[in-house]
């Protein structure tokens, strides 16, 4: 152990690797972990030390989130920042677990020195190890699989085949992708049939949250909308309302340019997120057009993920296809402030991108116009995603909807900037949903 | 040193290698692996399957075409040679050779080969 101990000072000087796994209610703050100096975000368990899971726990994450923790190679630790509520059985699976002051870098800094240290201990597994099939010792050869393809080898069967658009029967590996993919919106589960890397066939999982975003919270669902909510019923600045529009829609491009690379770009938009003002516009003007002239985003995005303007019938997505519709068109609260729905007309992800960035300076212009003029309750209002306060479910129910069509033939890659494009909320989308049947 | 001492060099240094590198493994990480830590990340869901799954191989066709290019060179080689001698007909008939080469590719653009998906 001498040579442990002596690496271990030395490692310890390194930014803390990170794997952020979001709850309920957890996005926002897990988007200012993102801004933590001396903290590196990392995409897989495997590259990091620290779990850090954001928000609150729902009876259907629990098992993932544990499935996840013991992928983290050791030594270990997981800290938790609750943000609402406190329970949901993660305390009693981890004896270990550190409830952290949520947003604190140093307390992570200091949680990975002490584990390095040896001043924490790493946290044993949570699961039980056992394996998905009993295979040790048999069939010929010990390893669980009899004849060609016969068998649990290594504890799973192997494949079954179907039809590629070749003619060629090949083999389709069924996945669960999600709850606490980090490309994914958080509690997203994809049953995707996959070909190679062609997505052959995608159906969207059980909400996580459904059942649960009301009991979490008493003063309603904690929505990253909620003050769109609020405003359909009680007077609102519309100074307010567009300057967390444009915020919901910086995170949103923070979160998708991480995806595609571009972190840097999305951190500077989110550090301009945080402390959002009206007087940001030209800034967040020059990093728009900065990220629309991007070469390597365009050819990654153009042409992915194409909505026609029958597909869709509101919000950003519907705007990106080159319908003009838009809640606040008939809102007698913004008559006067020279508003005019900015359109795209491709419908891909690459239009969502820029009709969201677009809308964010668009949003602050129209801040920084209204003044402290206040909206009245009434007619719909447009949210982040889609028009709210209308007969039609949340926009997120009508999103959701979409991907089994779009994603049916795509690659991979293509795949998950499709998911991430369309801007998904499952808490949006389980309001109203009752909670599963347990089994 | 000889041969002798330098290949006895390598030999060594390679078995220091592995063994440290071996040791270093164990000392570090000595840890068993259970069944749920050795399991691919996927986002949280469980594997069904074994990963191990015949796929197209998409570039397929691509690499015949490759290919078909590669052996191309290989008879540029003599006839670079006898270039000098022959002169203008001997550059007639690598013309030949390439646009018979060039049609094939054009068919195989045509015919969707170097599309990936």
């Amino acid at each position: 152990m001498g040579i442990a101990r002596w690496l271990t000072p030395l490692a310890a000087g390194a930014d803390v690797p990170v794997f952020t796994a979001i709850g309920a209610g957890g996005r926002a703050l897990a988007d200012e972990a993102a801004l933590l100096p001396g903290v590196r975000l990392v995409d897989s368990p495997r590259a990091a030390n620290i779990l850090l899971f954001v928000g609150a726990v729902t009876p259907p994450l629990l098992r993932p989130l544990l499935g996840i923790h013991d992928q983290l190679p050791t030594p270990r630790a997981t800290v938790w920042w609750p943000g609402r509520a406190v329970g949901g059985g993660l305390a009693s699976a981890l004896p270990d677990l550190v409830v952290g002051p949520a947003g604190d870098g140093d307390h992570l800094r200091s949680v990975f020195a002490e584990l390095l240290s040896g001043e924490r201990r790493s946290e044993p597994p949570a699961l039980p190890d056992q394996e998905a099939a009993e295979w040790r010792g048999v069939g010929p050869f010990g390893q669980g699989g009899t004849g060609m393809t016969g068998g649990v080898p290594y504890g799973r069967p192997l494949p079954s085949r179907a039809p590629d658009p070749d003619g060629l029967e090949l083999d389709q590996l069924p996945l669960h992708v999600g709850p606490l993919f980090p490309p994914f919106p958080p509690g997203l589960i994809l049953h995707i049939e996959l070909q190679g890397d062609v997505v052959r066939q995608a159906t969207v999982g059980d909400n996580p949250f459904a059942g649960a975003t009301e009991d979490l919270d008493q003063d309603g669902p904690p929505l990253d909308t909620a003050l769109f909510v609020g405003a359909l019923t009680s007077p609102t600045p519309i100074g307010d309302l567009e300057v967390a529009r444009a915020r919901h829609h910086l995170r949103w491009a923070a979160r998708t340019l991480r995806l595609h690379g571009l972190e840097s770009e999305g951190l500077r938009l989110l550090g301009l997120a945080r402390s959002l003002a009206p007087a940001d516009r030209a800034a967040v003007e020059s990093l728009a057009q900065r990220i629309a002239r991007s070469r390597s985003l365009a050819w990654t995005t153009r042409g992915v993920g194409i909505l026609g303007t029958d597909d869709v019938t509101g919000g950003p997505v519907a705007r990106a296809a080159g319908l003009a519709v838009d809640a606040r068109l008939h809102d007698p609260a913004y008559q006067g402030l020279g508003f005019s729905p900015v359109v795209h007309g491709a419908g891909d992800a690459r239009d969502r991108l820029r009709q969201r960035l677009a809308e964010a300076v668009q949003a602050l212009e129209l801040a920084e116009r209204a003044g402290s003029q206040l909206r009245r309750p009434g007619p719909p209002l447009e949210g982040p995603r889609g028009p709210l306060g209308t007969e039609d479910p949340l926009p997120s129910v009508a999103l959701l909807g979409l991907l089994p069509r779009l994603l049916a033939g795509q690659e991979w890659g293509d795949a998950m900037t499709i998911v991430a494009s369309l801007d998904l909320d499952l808490e949006e989308a389980a309001v109203g949903q009752p909670a599963p049947i347990p089994a | 040193m000889g041969p002798f001492g330098a290949a006895l060099t390598v030999v060594v240094a390679t078995g220091v290698a592995v063994v440290t590198s071996r040791w270093l493994r164990v000392t570090l990480d000595p840890v068993a692996l259970t069944a749920p830590e050795r399991m691919p990340f996927i986002g949280g869901g469980q594997p069904e399957v074994h990963a191990w799954s015949r796929f197209h191989v998409r570039y397929y066709a691509m690499a015949l075409l490759f290919l078909a290019f590669d052996m191309e060179m290989v008879f540029m080689y003599p006839w670079a040679v006898v270039f000098v001698e022959e002169g203008a007909l001997a550059l007639m008939e690598m013309l030949m050779f390439i646009i018979i080469l060039l049609l094939g590719i054009l068919y195989a653009w045509r015919e969707g080969a170097l599309e990936w998906a």
